[in-house]
């Protein structure tokens, strides 16, 4: 369904992504780990074209383009085939919760405001915000706050979920209602792309792990494989850093 | 030294005519720096690297000049080369010396004002977080579309009060178009005192208009931030 080859990105001398392949599956769930710098952020956004790569070619469902010359048109097409969720929610703060979610609905896919209405509180009492329609970003939570990004990326029904380290910018006692959601979306088989630093999430729902580190990919395989019998070294010395008890594991 | 009321009240109601070219000058100088400022901030934001430049050296420049110079230059020097230009090399049977010189006055403020207002926009687009642009591209809208819906409502929020301010000081300083023969408040005013050299009584008349036209100006700025701020006022934080 989506298929990413070769991607490269340099921001000035720095080389963040030196050639990343990466491909996807409906209904895979992929989490990418990597320790900070590694890439994996850039990655994702270059996906999306929220950055652009500097080399590179994308394959999703017919499209075909080169990632560092695509046209604006074709951007457009991606972007409205995938959804992002941000590590700081980036919620409009000038429109209330519905509204955050009708947006992309209303103004760039053109549907009938009522059903874009009916939609949006559909995604919204999904992420268990139907108490919550008419408050302002300001007026929530960070957990919230996340869930209605969430709302906001599944109400446009995505080819693709993106999610940018979605529970890193949450308190502790926060992150367990974000992750809720989020395996939730994975039992009903949405396709989803996750950079992560949540291993318990990796652990229980991943179809696939890919670990980065120095932009590349340097490992790849389930869950199980990653984290019980890593075949390289770097991943195991990450593994052996993040999780606790990763000694038990194995 | 005694004080005539008897010519400030004259005055007073002589200097009322005034008023309407004071506002026209204000509000219609302001009317054609708003699209101008907001084209020239984007440039200097979205980095475009030659255009930026130039926006940054025009700002400077303003900046770096007195209004009255800018007067002296615009209104004495520039006809009289334009003059020269049109009758001795273009041949041209045109008066250059007919010009309303509303029009001189009007490119003279907007110049300014453009200048002031860029800085304004430009400082009040960035209080906008560029991740909220980003969400707005990656649901599927355009940028044109971002700009409008998301970003420009949240600036115009933050911009309302140095808005208010560059308002009041362009109307204050459009008190110095009687030196372009414009008959604005203190031309009236000066004229007026010049018969009998009751400058004190003229000065103090159209202080008090100026005063009660700015705070006219601010009432109205504190009416539409309330408008504008609605998304702001139930904050828990």
């Amino acid at each position: 369904m989506l298929e990413i080859r070769n991607v490269h990105k340099a921001f000035g001398s720095n080389q963040v992504l030196k050639g990343v392949n990466l491909k996807v599956n409906k209904g895979d769930i992929i989490v990418i780990l990597g320790p900070s710098g590694s890439g994996k952020t850039t990655f994702l956004r270059t996906i999306n074209f929220l950055e652009k790569a500097d080399k590179g070619t994308i394959d999703f469902d017919d499209i075909h383009t080169e990632l560092h010359s695509a046209s604006n048109k074709t951007i457009n097409r991606i972007r409205k085939k995938t959804a992002f969720v941000f590590q700081n929610y980036n919620l409009f703060a000038n429109k209330t919760a519905l509204e955050n979610v009708t947006e992309g609905l209303i103004v760039a896919r053109k549907v009938p405001k009522e059903e874009a209405i009916k939609c949006a509180k559909d995604a919204l009492d999904k992420v268990g915000l139907s108490e919550r329609y008419d408050y302002y970003p300001s007026q929530l939570s960070g957990g919230q706050q996340q869930r209605v990004g969430i709302a906001r990326a599944i109400a446009v029904n995505p080819d693709v979920l993106l999610f940018d380290e979605p529970t890193s910018a949450l308190d502790p006692e926060l992150i367990g209602e974000v992750l809720s959601v989020m395996k939730k979306l994975a039992k009903e088989g949405a396709t989803m792309i996750v950079v992560t630093h949540e291993m318990s999430f990796a652990q229980e729902v991943a179809s696939r792990v890919v670990f980065m580190d120095g932009g590349v990919v340097v490992e790849e395989g389930t869950a199980k494989q990653i984290f019980t019998a890593p075949k390289e070294k770097r991943t195991e010395q990450f593994l052996r850093r993040i999780v606790r008890d990763y000694d038990y594991v194995i | 030294m005694t004080i005539n009321t008897e010519f400030m009240i004259q005055t007073f109601f002589d200097v009322l005519a005034g008023i309407p070219v004071t506002l026209e000058l204000t509000f219609i100088t302001l009317l054609l720096s708003f699209p101008i400022a907001f084209f020239m901030a984007l440039q200097k934001l979205e980095k475009k690297k030659v255009s930026g430049k130039i926006v940054s050296g025009y700002v400077s420049f303003v900046r770096g000049t007195p209004v009255v110079l800018q007067i002296l230059f615009l209104y004495s020097l520039l006809p009289t080369i334009l003059n020269y230009l049109i009758k001795e090399i273009l041949k041209l049977e045109f008066d250059i010396f007919s010009i309303n010189p509303m029009i001189y006055a009007f490119v003279v403020f907007s110049l300014n004002t453009v200048a002031v207002l860029t800085e304004v926009f430009r400082s009040a687009l960035l209080t906008v977080e560029h991740g909220q642009l980003e969400a707005a591209l990656a649901i599927g809208l355009n940028k044109c579309q971002a700009y409008v819906r998301i970003i420009i409502p949240q600036a115009i929020v933050s911009a309302l009060p140095n808005l208010c301010n560059a308002t009041i000081n362009l109307m204050k300083s459009t008190s110095l178009a009687f030196m372009m023969t414009v008959k604005d408040i203190t031309a009236i005013a000066k004229v007026n005192a010049a018969f009998g050299y009751n400058y004190i009584e003229a000065y103090l008349v159209i202080s008090v208009i100026y005063i009660i036209l700015c705070t006219l100006v601010q009432l109205g700025y504190v009416a539409v931030e309330r408008y504008f701020s609605s998304y702001k006022r139930f904050s828990t934080n």
